[in-house]
């Protein structure tokens, strides 16, 4: 058995952006060798998300509106908006955090003969929910 | 127009700890700030995202009061050298006799365009004809603004009760051609900070207020609840300059902040802008009237 962890990086350029990384995840899995198991996409963030979708500019941006809507930042009761002793700087990102739960911080998919196993219209992106940042996400390939 | 963020610390940038080792101490020990760096692009990135062009980026010497600087003259100069959207201003240890000296050094041969002075952090009495004022006095020469923190002050071990703005009444009545900047409206003594910029038309006042809330929220209880909208139009139109105090908070959550107060256009673009351009323009128009001076006189 195999276990791989690979750290690849991602400047993002916005403050609320879906970029796919479907290839560079590909990539990765196929370069650790593993013939057959699984693969996992993770990011390294709590206000950022892997999520898997049709990969059309009109589904991102509905998706993003869902996420707005549903988590909307200019709101009085969040109690996330506060300086923070421990970073030393304000905390006011409370929306981001929560489009980042509702997104999800993994995804993952079988590979077989070397491949991850993906549906044709299945796109893995990583979502920015408080960019721009430089971020970082592992791909996690174990099998054999 | 520019947009410029007058009052931002380079404490976050890589590319800035990248310069020297051993930066980081004082960020954190004498500064507060503990989160992870970003590269340069991506704050350059967080510019554009804000819809801002430059920023100043401050150094902070605390060579007396903490044996550190949080940024020193010549690392700003050397940042501004990555990047033209960067101005940096200077700090001196006034408590050091050859800090004026070292202000003109680091405006003349460094490219730096302002004067940054935290007197809690640096525990110097901005009132002292004896330490503050040749600085003072060096500033006004050379034509640069001074930003000047007093009340109200993020990093752990700067008493917020240290200084006032009218601490620096002294100061702004003895240097009538010098531009002070009080950062974040003086908060918590927003009535003294107002007292001082609409009675000496050389105070200004910094919006970067942050103590709680959003940024919306904040800046709006400041600026509408406690100044007023129709004080600000009025009396501070001229007066008002943006800043974010980054890395303390984000540019866009602070520039959209200040858009949601929805003044009049020309207000707007005076503080997101104008009123810094102009305070950084004095240096250059003073060198133009030196040349053309020295001109005249051969």
């Amino acid at each position: 058995m195999k276990s791989e962890v690979i750290r690849l990086g991602i400047q993002t350029d916005h403050d609320t952006q879906v970029i796919d990384i479907t290839d560079r995840v590909k990539e990765a899995a196929r370069s650790t060798g593993v013939q057959n198991g699984v693969c996992y996409a993770t990011t390294m963030h709590t206000t950022s998300g892997i999520m898997v979708n049709e990969g059309l500019p009109d589904v991102e941006d509905d998706i993003i509106s869902m996420l707005q809507r549903t988590a909307p930042e200019l709101r009085d009761d969040h109690r996330h908006q506060r300086f923070l002793p421990s970073d030393g700087q304000m905390a006011v990102n409370s929306c981001s955090h929560q489009r980042s739960h509702l997104t999800g911080m993994q995804v993952a998919f079988p590979v077989q003969d070397g491949e991850l196993v993906m549906g044709g219209r299945q796109t893995i992106y990583f979502a920015e929910f408080d960019g721009p940042l430089y971020r970082e996400f592992i791909v996690h390939v174990i099998g054999v | 127009m520019t947009r410029i963020d007058f009052r931002t610390y380079p404490v976050q940038v890589q590319e800035f700890f990248d310069l020297e080792p051993g930066l980081r101490e004082p960020v954190v020990d004498v500064f507060g700030f503990y989160c992870s760096t970003q590269p340069l692009a991506t704050y350059l990135a967080q510019l554009d995202e804000a819809g801002l062009d430059s920023a100043v980026m401050v150094a902070l010497d605390c060579t007396t009061a903490h044996k550190s600087s949080v940024a020193t003259n010549e690392q700003l100069a050397d940042l501004m050298k990555l990047s033209e959207r960067i101005i940096g201003f200077a700090s001196v240890d006034p408590s050091d006799a050859g800090a004026p000296q070292k202000l003109r050094t680091a405006v003349d041969d460094l490219g730096l365009s302002g004067l940054n002075l935290d007197p809690a952090l640096q525990q110097f009495e901005p009132a002292d004809e004896g330490t503050a004022f040749p600085v003072f006095e060096a500033a006004q020469d050379l034509g640069i603004p001074v930003s000047i923190a007093v009340g109200h002050n993020w990093a752990p071990i700067a008493p917020t009760s240290a200084f006032t703005p009218m601490s620096l009444e002294p100061a702004i009545s003895a240097f009538p051609e010098l531009d002070f900047v009080i950062p974040h409206v003086g908060w918590p003594y927003v009535q003294e900070a107002l007292a001082l910029a609409i009675k000496y038309p050389n105070v200004h006042l910094d919006t970067s207020v942050l103590y709680g809330g959003r940024p919306e929220s904040s800046l709006r209880r400041v600026l509408a609840d406690q100044v007023g909208l129709d004080v600000c139009e009025a009396s501070l139109r001229e007066k008002l300059v943006f800043a974010s105090d980054y890395p303390r908070v984000d540019p866009k959550r602070f520039v959209r902040a200040m858009q949601m107060l929805e003044f009049r256009p020309v207000t707007e673009q005076q503080i997101l802008g104008g009123n810094a351009e102009r305070l950084l323009g004095k240096k250059a128009a003073k060198n133009v009237s030196t040349t053309e001076s020295k001109k005249g006189s051969l």
